[in-house]
């Protein structure tokens, strides 16, 4: 299956670089400083796990095409994003031929680890450039690197840089495109990564960093292990975790409220002023009851959406995502993982697809496909409006700890129901489909470092972009169909019946009012109305999909023009008693927990799941465990609640 | 084990688990499972190489060469090293 961005055939005359180095070294910032693309960048190993193309222009017009390329400790692959960067530099990609120039990005201040791929890529026969990256972080710990007779030791052109402000960027830029002429570097040792010659290769760079590095003695530890000692304390360390987690819910919570009743209030004054300019009629009811009352019920998520992508952005440039796997790495091995699966686990929190690609860094195949399983387990941001409606509906925002209420705590407990369960999944498939003994885990821990507001404000501006496409797209065309379904074909009602009446005898006689009382029966055991059937049905397209199709029911349903969270506590069954109660709030949120409802999941689930007839039988599994645990435990939740004297 | 012979320091072999917190050790050899082993090498752990553990845990917190590694504890028995620094038994 191919992977990564599509590469257009290379322009005749145009230069190929392929940028490769260990992880984390700072080759996506270089690439996107070259190209001023805005490719993910993270401080843990393993951010980047696919091709990606982009290039730039000389000044005399010639045009370079640089693709960027997963980490790589070696030129042995052993995970799967290792292999897609090995495949570019020995041509074995297939759609394209060896790159004419190698970018070799290392790391000046772990100068002993990196200068071993850049000394088995000087020996593959090709042009290379070594870009000396992070130079400042070097300067700051003392380190100086002799860069003319590091030149000198390995007989390649040497560009000091610091990706992340841009700096060495032109000489770079010359010395790749004179590089394409000069002969590539004669080897020094056999490429074989045998015990003999791994230990030659590193003797010699031993003595090569003997003579070109000097490092100040540091009079004591440095701040990443003093921070360490907290992050990473047998009690501590789990405990910060705990409270840095419930910190984030907690304000996505609350801070995003301010912004989402503005919003709110927004939308709705928007929609009834367009609705007065409209005609009383069909098509006034499709702007007011179909567009604005369900794109707009999904909208005001966007804060929301945005703040917990600025805080998965701060985790993952801080270089907590390692301290995060380590930490879980004690619990990951009761489960028959490592805790190398708990960072794919922990991007799941943003969304699905990312994470399972993620899963490329893990190099035991059933360890990948067990984690692969288990990713969609984890509350991505799209359950975030449905958590968010309902708790705002019906949970109180009753004080529990300072600096977490109970909308809070029950937006954590959710996030935590879906870890939990991911674990309980994982262990039972490492006991039975794929079973296999626990891998020890190696990984390397990075220094940590401030996030770049730059890099937040990107990655926030990007995601909040794509929410707001889905909402105008997806989400806007499925309003639409609906609310014709709620609005058609027309009942006469008597004249002279109160509005409310007349307008839910017309939602409950239209097409999707007897469509859902068809289906009802499937979801009556959970205490689901057919309206929650209906808009759990059409939310297999997209989760965000259940707060649009409920927006457009009441839109079209409602007499009033409410705010969508008080008519669904205003909701009433015949008998006068409250339609929605708490607890069917609770099992709604935790059948959303379980559920699967994501096509892009389902596709990527099949590609990295071995494509075809394979990924098919994967992604199926994936499906229906999720779909019967979400439904067991929805209506275990009710069927408890209600044992309890609960609604 | 003592192969060493200064009386203060003594020097000798152990699992790069049992070496003492802080103390620099050379590994000598390394026996885990191939991919593991070929996987500690390319990262600095290779025959040779000297490496000092920071902090046990149920994984080893090691420094190889300026970088911090977590290794799982069954690796770091795999791990013999020659270290100074635990009295001679
Ligand atoms: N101080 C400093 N930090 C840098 C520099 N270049 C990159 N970084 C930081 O290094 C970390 C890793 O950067 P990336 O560009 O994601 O590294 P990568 O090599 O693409 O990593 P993988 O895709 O995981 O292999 C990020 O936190 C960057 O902000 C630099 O020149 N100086
Ligand atoms: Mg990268």
């Amino acid at each position: 299956m191919a992977v990564g961005t599509p590469g257009s055939a290379p322009a005749s005359g145009a230069l190929r670089v392929a940028i490769i180095g260990n992880p984390n070294t700072g080759k996506t910032t270089l690439f996107n400083a070259l190209t001023g693309l805005r490719q993910r960048v993270g401080n843990f190993a393993g951010v980047t796990v696919e091709r990606v193309e982009g290039g730039f222009q000389m000044p005399d017009g010639r045009r370079i095409t640089v693709v960027d390329l997963p980490g790589a400790y070696s030129l042995a692959a052993t995970s799967p994003d290792e292999r897609i960067a090995l495949d570019v530099l020995r041509g074995h990609d297939g759609r394209e031929p060896r790159p004419d120039v190698v970018l070799v990005v290392v790391d000046a201040t772990h100068l002993g680890r990196n200068l071993f791929l850049a000394s088995q890529v000087c020996e593959l026969g090709l042009p290379v450039v070594v870009a000396l990256n992070q130079v400042d972080a070097a300067a700051a710990r003392g380190i100086t690197v002799d860069v003319p007779a590091l030149i000198h030791e390995l007989g390649v052109p040497i560009v000091p840089t610091v990706a992340s402000r841009g700096e060495g960027l032109d000489p770079l830029r010359r010395a790749l495109v004179a590089a394409a002429t000069l002969p590539a570097p004669t080897p020094r040792f056999a490429l074989d990564e045998s015990a003999e010659t791994t230990a030659a290769r590193y003797g010699w760079i031993t003595d090569v960093i003997a003579r070109t590095v000097r490092q100040r003695a540091s009079a004591s530890g440095s701040a990443s292990d003093r921070i360490d000692a907290i992050a990473l304390h047998r009690l501590g360390g789990p405990i910060l975790f705990l409270v840095v987690m419930a910190l984030v819910f907690q304000a996505v919570f609350s801070w995003a409220t301010p912004v989402q009743d503005a919003i709110e209030s927004g939308v709705l004054g928007v929609g009834h002023a367009i609705g007065q300019l409209v005609p009383e009629g069909d098509l006034r009811s499709l702007v007011v009851d179909g567009v604005f009352a369900g794109v707009g019920s999904v909208l005001v998520f966007l804060p929301q959406i945005a703040l917990l992508f600025a805080f998965i952005s701060v985790l993952e440039q801080s270089g907590y995502m390692a301290r995060a796997a380590f930490l879980m790495d004690r619990l990951m091995r009761r489960v028959g993982l490592n805790g190398k699966s708990f960072i794919p686990m922990l991007s799941g929190y943003a969304c699905a697809v990312p994470g399972i690609m993620a899963t490329r860094t893990i190099e035991d195949p059933k360890d990948r496909l067990a984690t692969i399983l288990v990713v969609p387990l984890m509350s991505c941001s799209a359950r975030l409006p449905v958590y968010t409606l309902l708790i705002g509906a019906f949970v109180p925002a009753m004080p529990l700890l300072p600096g977490l209420d109970l909308q809070g705590a029950t937006m954590l407990a959710m996030y935590l129901l879906g870890t939990v369960a991911a674990l309980g999944v994982a262990a039972l498939f490492r006991r039975t489909l794929l079973r296999g003994p626990v891998r020890p885990m190696i990984l390397e821990l990075p220094p940590y470092r401030w996030p770049s507001p730059r890099s937040i404000a990107i990655i926030v501006w990007q995601r909040s972009v794509l929410f707001l496409r889905r909402a105008g797209t997806v989400i806007l065309a499925l309003s639409i169909v609906l609310w014709a379904l709620a609005t058609f074909p027309r009942t006469p009602v008597a004249p002279d019946a109160p509005p409310a009446v007349a307008q839910e005898t017309q939602l409950a006689n239209s097409a999707l009012g007897r469509f859902g009382r068809a289906i009802e029966p499937a979801v009556a055991p959970l205490g689901y109305d057919w309206k929650i059937g209906v808009s759990i049905l059409a939310s297999f397209a997209a989760r965000e999909v259940f707060v649009s199709t409920m927006g457009t029911i009441y839109g079209v349903g409602d007499a009033g023009e409410s705010a969508l969270a008080d008519a669904l506590r205003a909701e009433r069954r015949p008998d006068g008693t409250a339609a929605y109660t708490p607890l069917i709030a609770v099992s709604l949120m935790v059948f959303y927990v379980f559920a699967l409802m994501c096509m892009s999941t389902i596709a990527v689930t099949v590609r990295e799941a071995g494509g075809g007839r394979i990924g098919w039988r994967w992604a199926a599994i994936q499906f229906a465990y999720m779909l019967a645990l979400a439904y067991g435990a929805a209506w275990l939740v009710l069927v408890v609640g209600r044992a309890m004297g609960l609604g | 084990m003592t192969t060493g012979s200064s009386r203060e320091l003594p020097v000798c072999t152990c699992p790069l688990v049992d070496s003492a917190t802080g103390a620099e050790a050379t590994v000598v050899a390394i026996a885990c499972a191939d991919r593991d082993a070929c996987r500690l090498r390319v990262m600095g752990v290779y025959e040779g190489a000297t490496v000092s553990v920071i902090d046990k845990k149920h994984c080893l917190l090691v420094d190889v060469r300026g970088t911090r590694l977590a290794l799982g504890a069954e690796l770091a028995e795999g791990i013999t090293v020659l270290t100074r620094g635990i009295p001679a038994s």
